[in-house]
């Protein structure tokens, strides 16, 4: 093991070791269907760790892959670090990792075990557990759904392969934005979107907004009671017909000035 | 007893869902990885002051004048604020929960926009196309010809000449309060 002290070194207290790389992928090939994972929390608010449990349950059941929650760090295969690594929680966190037998396969679980999530620059936070340790796998999500939590141990033992893809775009010269609804005047637009935001909230807001809007471009302005009467029907939400009818005011109130 | 228990077993049926073998059924409003468009993307920055854990960030270069506008998914809470307040719809919240990934590296996107200089001093001062955006707003707004001139002259150049600009229009206005004492 590399020498330092567990107390007193700070950032990076465990480095990666190829060595050790070399026994993970033969420690993945032996315990494809039969995996016993340790759960470390480094100062979480606990939802990744209700999450975790929500996936072990029959509705999801991780253990149709052999996956298996132990409750030691002796047993482990695979460490899950959930929460933001803080000061105080960074400790039981290296000696659990000490604790479980190489190799081990680490994940970061969740937003905050990935780089601190929202926690990210208090002073007392390290800021995701690949600050202090070497991290094989991150499963993002704030927190993930038990989907998620399922997705990424396949893809750790390699029964599904990573969906994500670093991504990089450089502006090209012709390259123009389109305007939102440009057939729509933009007071009435202006009007429209703030009246469904206050009403709806919004993220909502926008989204009525939008469909109220493509309803006024598309069709004849005789005819928008009609087709707005058929697609409230269909939604049968009551909130929304309010807020639908409230729009339709103001865009009749609209039309009728101009 | 063992022929009750079998009955009511098959009264229940199968409980776990076949994930990942079938895609899962999302609840409505699930909000899944924010997917980017970056032809819609004005690189104005709303997005990143929005943005609770910083997940979002953008860099500014005044000297090359390039703006860097970056994603990391490993920080996102997937809270939608980015969303909401997009003014050109470039950013929206999907379906695809399966972010998983082997590298820091992977769960980033980047993309890179140009600064328009100003057309007085040439220093570098608003994304090009953000400027775009607001003169195409400005037409939309269908303002009287001479008011939206004067308008797009104005937003063309960068803060500090605009205040330069504007000095001959605001003096006497000035002037006026302060009846003539300054």
């Amino acid at each position: 093991m590399a020498e330092y002290n567990i107390k007193t070194d700070s950032a990076y207290a465990v480095r990666p070791n190829e060595a050790v790389d070399r026994l993970k992928g033969a420690l993945l090939k032996d315990i494809q269907r039969s995996c016993y994972v340790y759960r470390v929390d480094c100062g979480g608010c606990n939802g990744c760790e209700i999450e975790i449990f929500a996936a072990i349950t029959p509705i999801f059941d991780a253990e149709r892959f052999g996956i298996k929650v132990v409750s030691s760090p002796r047993h482990a295969d695979v460490l899950v670090f959930t929460g933001a690594v803080t000061r105080s929680m960074r400790v039981p966190a290296l000696r659990a990792y000490h604790a479980a037998p190489e190799p081990k396969v680490c994940v970061a679980y969740g937003a905050c075990g990935c780089s601190g999530g929202i926690f990210h620059d208090l002073y007392c936070v390290w800021g995701g557990a690949d600050k202090i340790l070497p991290i094989d796998l991150y499963i993002p999500g704030c927190p993930p759904t038990p989907p998620a939590t399922i997705h990424g141990f396949a893809v750790a033992l390699g029964l599904l392969n990573q969906k994500m893809k670093a991504g990089y775009h450089s502006l090209q010269d012709d390259e123009r934005s389109q305007l939102l609804h440009p057939q729509v005047p933009l007071d009435l637009r202006i009007q429209i979107e703030r009246a469904a935001r206050r009403m709806a909230g919004y993220w909502h807001g926008r989204r009525i907004a939008d469909v109220f809007l493509t309803m006024i471009k598309n069709g004849d302005p005789l005819k928008l009671s009609s087709t707005l009467q058929e697609y409230l029907v269909a939604q049968d939400d009551p909130r929304l017909s309010e807020i639908m009818g409230r729009l339709e005011e103001i865009y009749l109130a609209w039309f009728a000035a101009h | 007893m063992v022929l009750k228990l079998i009955r009511e077993v098959l009264k229940v049926g199968q409980a776990t869902l076949p994930y990942p073998f079938t895609p899962v059924e999302l609840a409505p409003g699930f909000r899944g990885k924010p997917e980017y468009d970056p032809q819609q993307c004005i690189a104005c920055a709303a997005c990143t002051i929005a943005c609770p854990p910083n997940a979002l960030t953008m860099h500014t270069d005044l000297e090359q004048g390039v703006r860097t506008w970056s994603l990391f998914y490993g920080r996102c809470i997937f809270c939608a604020r980015c969303e909401e307040v997009c003014p050109t719809g470039a950013i929206k919240l999907g379906h695809d929960f399966e972010l998983a990934s082997f590298s820091r590296e992977d769960l980033t996107i980047r993309a890179e926009f140009r600064l328009a200089a100003c057309n007085l001093c040439g220093a570098y001062f608003a994304s090009a196309k953000e400027l775009e955006h607001v003169l195409a707003l400005l037409d939309q707004a269908g303002l009287p010809p001479e008011d939206a001139a004067n308008r797009k002259a104005l937003l063309r150049a960068c803060p500090e000449c605009r205040r330069k600009m504007d000095l001959p229009r605001v003096k006497p206005l000035v002037q006026e309060a302060f009846n003539g004492r300054v």
